[in-house]
């Protein structure tokens, strides 16, 4: 028993593995190899779905997955690279049309195949982490044929040459185009980009290169700006047809660097056809062509505005300067309004209402208005021209358009002050001569001053209307309190508030009998209906209407000044006067009565005198009669005074030393406003401030600031600080 | 289509079923049906004019059903698994996952299933798939379970601790672990969720040195990065932050001194207002640290602690927080589950507590486990010892609480994928709570 031999019992396990059968996955892969076969070869119609599906489903679920996977790469691959060797063979044309036709293919059997495979597509994947099948076949396809040597550039060159040849006005076909740049794109963005996009933009950089130095050596710049407007449409219209929506912004910016930024400078200065000749003769079309090109390139406006501001300011310049301008103030003005119109007009209709456009143009003229000094009083002369005369039977519209355009350039001056003076002056003129066309015109500016410079401005020239109305009532009053004398001579007097006009002292001359003693008794009327007044005559600002008869029956009623009245009723006791007789007689300055008998001896059709001897200038030796042979067609003569219409030197002189006169007040005003608020400041500051807070009225000269802080600190307004000596300090 | 008529003939296994193809269509083209009936194929009917197709004739009844009327009925002698398996060949999975359950609705729950794991208990952490899967962290293991609560296979993480587990989508996994002494280990991994494959490491970068870290709390945003807590062996604590897309560092927001981020328990990104939110909390930490911030400008845009604060005699510690943008308040609970509410406008917040729960004190478990929040379109749901309270509307009115009788305390919970699952700590436990279909008037 001992030596029995040990039997070693093997145990089998109780459960086998179920070994499948190993020919089965090489079967069942032989079965979907072949459906994908016939798919590619148009043959599917024999292939049953769902024998295919289940094949799959079972691969998949008898963990041969990875079989399927790679046998579905390898046949894919073998199909894609017969197909890359037709596509090669095809001639010329045909490559594309036969490249697309095979991608149409591709696609349609890669449905398929995913369709077959789907449960893989839906369990196997995702685990393994492996490319999905409807991908997989867009990478093949781009590695097998796209990215094939002998197709790759191939491809490339017959797309771009396609868009040459579109370029150059041809048609294409568009729809073959679009398709194969499908393609691309369903490729992958990075696929589009590399193969087509890059040198796409390269050769259209290299295109518009050349194409622009043509134009710009054979047109002239209205021709070019078309041309390239015209281009850069037809960029947008081939993103539209057949490119990425997000090249639109690639080649947009290629041609607007080739067409616009490369040759700013060239168009702008183009002789004869650029900007400046645009601006003189008015093109709208081409300007905002222009505009809108140049819009869209860095600093393209910003040229634009530089060669526009330089052009007017230059314009403006030899306009304000010309000698042979400034002799007719209307016109002057005239011109200005029409040159602010004209490039109104230009950036309304042209420029697209820009805003930077229509600062560059206010500076501009507020630059070159303000070079000429006289500015301020050729456009007071300019509103009393049109408030005399020019605005007879004028639409109330079209006064208020004429006053805004007027207010525009009272805008840019700097020296508003000025403007008021000179305005006061032939506002009193207008008034008083009662030569004003119209009321509401003439209130209707003033509201506008007021708006624009506040109340102080325009407070005085408010005060002369109202004496203007207060005249006439106490005129009224005067005949009504004074019946007897409506056969006499008529007294119109207007009573002035003095400092609201601009009155020179002068002397009062000798009236004739008949008036003085009428005078009298209206400032005994006067003075007794209004307390602690004092009435002092101004006869160098008055008229008169006088009738004479001349010869025999020559009746003539002559308008006149009333230093003309003073002299011509001396003639009604004497023949023949010398001019010291006369002198003497009225007591009117020398040099008033010599312009006042100049203007009634020496100019044609007025001389209702006569002189001895006979010469163009009044001296003090010359006598005097009545010229007999006075005729007039007119029943109603006016005698003008001989008056330069313009300012003479020595009166302009004056006018600026008042100017000059009236600023001081205001600039201490100023600097008592501030110190009062600031308590203590350095010079550089209040100059700084008193700039600002005056700029409304006018432009403050520093010196002249410096010396008001002087004579501040004199009267003890202010005080410099000891250590400090630039520091000033308010005293209360 | 390849058929003429509307009507489609099938044979399945061997049974006749009569549909036609309208109802088909409602499978969608990318299933067996949608395929089938394109015009790339050209059908193939037998003489009978009738569709073979080898499978389950019942399980297709089913099916056929779910494409008729979009509700899922299975007879109780029909597994489960089996109808997922026919779905799945057929392409119609997703159909019967989204007609399984209904929209989520926190006062409309129902205990739908319990699954008991291996583990020894006291999880780390349960978190919600985006498709109705979850994953459980126990200690230095994660389990997954797909929505057909099928476990697939656990991630180890070569045994280190795991902090914080969360989805990047339903087929990756992120899991922060703790670093292990002496070895260049831990740190954060992304994994696949079906085989639990190790798909990338993502490092953290001090100074151009590759250091190792603990990563704590996770936290993704739309705009697909992902932060963590870190902590560095040299003091290189912080907040990390990285692309989900290049998995490359882009940031790193260092701990000020005298504050914490590094041992952060809790981070919340806030889409509104482009913040995080991290919350230190007792007992990691002695006192309770909650902050914004802003990595743009590289700022605290808020803060709160109770450091410092007095110690009143019913100690109320913040145990969890959660910020809740429409209200611009964070919500805290603490160990009594008391909720307490902060404004997020205002900089020297303080904490107004709305003592509701005070019932509780007294009869609290000797193990208790920490209190957690969540928010889910404008629902609060907050967890104490077995049950979860689900508050609504503007003054957060309790409405209704979710309890099972076993497993003990909850110790996590999530919600996502239209479902809430609750995990507990004394038996290896998990609930998941649905809501039910819509009723059919």
């Amino acid at each position: 028993m001992s030596n029995q031999k040990r039997r070693n019992f093997q145990i089998e396990a109780f459960k086998h593995r179920v070994v499948v059968d190993p020919k089965y996955a090489d079967k069942t892969w032989k079965i979907l190899e072949h459906a994908i076969h016939e798919i590619y070869n148009h043959n599917a119609s024999g292939l049953s779905f769902e024998e295919l599906y289940r094949n799959a489903y079972n691969m998949v679920l008898h963990k041969f997955g990875d079989k399927l996977y790679s046998g579905l790469v390898t046949t894919m691959t073998v199909h894609l690279q017969e197909i890359s060797k037709s596509i090669e063979a095809a001639q010329g044309s045909l490559f594309l049309e036969e490249l697309n036709r095979k991608w149409n293919d591709h696609n349609k059997a890669l449905q398929m195949i995913r369709d077959i495979l789907m449960y893989m597509d839906r369990t196997y994947i995702p685990s393994t982490l492996k490319t999905p099948v409807h991908e997989l076949g867009m990478n093949l396809w781009r590695d097998n044929i796209v990215h094939s040597s002998k197709i790759r550039t191939r491809l490339l060159n017959m797309l771009l040459e396609l868009v040459l040849r579109e370029r150059t006005g041809e048609v294409i076909n568009r729809g073959l185009t679009r398709n194969l740049i499908k393609m691309l794109m369903d490729l992958g963005c990075s696929v589009y980009e590399e193969d087509f996009e890059r040198p796409f933009l390269e050769v259209s950089s290299e295109f518009y290169w050349g194409e622009s130095q043509k134009f710009i050596e054979c047109c002239d710049c209205g021709d070019y700006l078309k041309k390239a407007e015209r281009r850069l449409n037809e960029e947008m219209e081939r993103v539209t047809h057949y490119l990425d929506a997000k090249s639109e912004k690639k080649i947009i910016s290629v041609v607007e660097e080739e067409m616009i930024t490369n040759h700013m400078m060239g168009l702008i200065h183009m002789e004869n056809s650029g900007l400046v000749n645009m601006l003189l003769d008015d093109k709208f079309v081409d300007l905002g062509r222009m505009y809108d090109l140049f819009c869209r390139v860095p600093n393209g406006l910003l040229r634009i505005r530089e060669v526009m501001t330089s052009h007017i300011r230059d314009t403006g310049k030899q306009l304000v300067s010309d000698p042979e301008r400034l002799k007719d103030p209307v016109e002057f003005v005239q011109r200005l309004l029409d040159e602010r119109d004209k490039y109104d007009n230009i950036i309304t209709l042209s420029f697209n209402n820009d805003k930077t456009f229509q600062n560059a143009l206010n500076s501009s003229f507020e630059y070159f208005i303000n070079l000429n000094p006289r500015s301020p009083e050729f456009i007071s002369l300019f509103v009393d021209e049109k408030l005399r005369k020019g605005l007879k039977g004028v639409s109330e519209e079209d006064v208020e358009i004429i006053l805004d355009k007027v207010m525009m350039l009272f805008r840019y001056l700097q020296e508003k002050d000025v403007f008021e003076k000179y305005y006061k002056q032939h506002l009193a003129k207008r008034l008083l001569s009662g030569k004003t066309v119209s009321d509401d015109a003439e209130r209707s500016l003033i509201v506008k001053l007021k708006t624009e410079c506040g109340y102080q401005f325009t407070s005085k020239l408010e005060g002369m209307f109202t004496d203007m109305k207060t005249s006439q009532d106490t005129m009224q009053g005067f005949y009504a309190s004074h019946p007897q004398l409506d056969d006499g001579p008529t007294l119109t007097v207007q009573v002035l508030t003095t400092g609201s006009w601009p009155t020179q002292p002068s002397v009062t001359c000798n009236l004739p009998a008949e008036m003085s003693t009428l005078c009298e008794k209206f400032r005994a009327y006067y003075l007794g209906t209004h307390t602690g007044r004092r009435l002092s005559w101004q006869t160098n600002m008055g008229t008169a209407d006088i009738k004479a008869i001349f010869g025999k029956c020559q009746k003539h009623e002559l308008n006149v000044s009333t230093y003309q009245m003073c002299v011509l009723m001396l003639f009604n006791n004497a023949d023949r006067l010398n001019y010291k007789d006369i002198e003497q007689a009225t007591e009117i300055p020398a040099s008033d009565l010599k312009r006042c008998l100049q203007s009634m001896a020496c100019v044609k059709g007025k001389n209702v005198l006569r002189k001895e001897p006979m010469s163009k200038d009044i001296w003090e030796d010359d006598a005097f009669f009545v010229n007999d042979k006075f005729t007039s067609k007119f029943y109603k003569v006016k005698i003008g005074t001989v008056v330069a219409q313009k300012e003479s030197e020595p009166e302009k002189q004056e006018t600026r030393q008042r100017v000059e006169e009236d600023r001081k007040p205001q600039i201490e005003a100023a600097i008592v406003r501030i110190m009062k608020s600031r308590r203590q400041l350095d010079h550089n500051n209040i100059i700084a401030e008193v700039t600002k807070q005056l700029q409304l009225r006018f432009l403050a000269n520093p010196t002249e600031i410096k010396k008001r802080i002087e004579s501040l600190i004199e009267r003890d307004f202010l005080e410099r600080d000891d250590t400090d000596r630039k520091l000033y300090r308010y005293l209360a | 289509m390849g058929i003429q008529k509307d009507k489609v003939r099938f044979n399945v296994g061997g049974r006749i079923f009569e549909t036609t193809a309208t109802t088909l269509a409602n499978a969608g083209r990318n299933s067996i049906f949608g395929a089938m009936f394109d015009e790339n194929w050209t059908l193939k009917a037998d003489n009978s004019e009738e569709y073979f197709i080898d499978r389950n004739p019942d399980c297709f009844a089913i099916l056929l059903d779910l494409l008729r009327t979009g509700d899922l009925y299975i007879p109780v002698n029909i597994p489960e698994k089996l109808i997922y398996r026919e779905a799945l060949f057929y392409g119609l999975l997703d159909h019967v996952r989204s007609a399984k359950w209904g929209p989520f609705d926190g006062n409309r729950l129902r205990p739908s299933r319990s699954i008991t794991g291996r583990a020894p208990g006291d999880g780390t952490a349960i978190r919600a798939g985006p498709d109705g899967g979850c994953c459980v962290a126990d200690g230095s293991m994660v389990h997954v379970y797909d929505w057909m609560l099928d476990e697939h296979a656990p991630i180890t993480l070569d045994y280190q601790r795991v902090n914080d587990v969360g989805w990047i989508d339903s087929h990756s996994i992120l899991i922060s672990v703790c670093e292990r002494l002496g070895r260049g280990d831990g740190g954060m991994g992304l994994f696949s969720s079906s085989t639990g494959e190790l798909r990338y490491k993502f490092q953290v970068n001090h100074e151009n040195q590759v250091k190792s870290f603990t990563a704590g709390a996770l936290s993704f945003s739309s705009d697909y990065k992902i932060f963590s807590s870190c902590k560095g062996r040299s003091n290189e604590y912080g907040i990390g932050v990285w692309d989900q897309v290049t998995g490359k560092q882009i940031d790193f927001f260092y701990e000020p001194l005298g504050w914490s981020l590094g041992d952060a328990d809790k981070l919340q990104w806030l889409h509104g207002s482009n913040c995080l939110l991290v919350a230190s909390l007792f007992p990691r930490k002695d006192n309770c640290y909650i902050s914004l911030l802003d990595f743009r400008e590289k700022k605290m845009v808020w803060s709160w602690s109770d450091i410092g604060a007095p110690m009143t005699g019913d100690e109320k510690r913040v145990r969890d927080a959660i910020a809740m943008e429409e209200n611009s308040s964070i919500c805290v609970v603490n160990e009594y589950d008391d909720l307490g509410f902060m404004d997020l406008r205002s900089t020297a917040g303080s904490v107004r507590w709305s003592s509701r729960s005070r019932l509780m004190k007294g009869k609290m478990p000797e193990e208790t486990c920490y209190p957690k929040l969540a928010l889910h379109e404008g629902q609060l749901f907050s967890s104490m010892n077995d049950c979860i309270s689900v508050f609504c509307g503007p003054d957060w009115v309790l409405t209704s609480r979710l309890r099972r009788s076993y497993g003990g305390s909850i110790c996590d919970f999530s919600i996502g994928g239209d479902r809430l699952f609750a995990l507990h700590s004394e038996e290896n436990v998990f609930d998941i709570w649905e809501t039910p279909p819509p009723p059919i008037i």
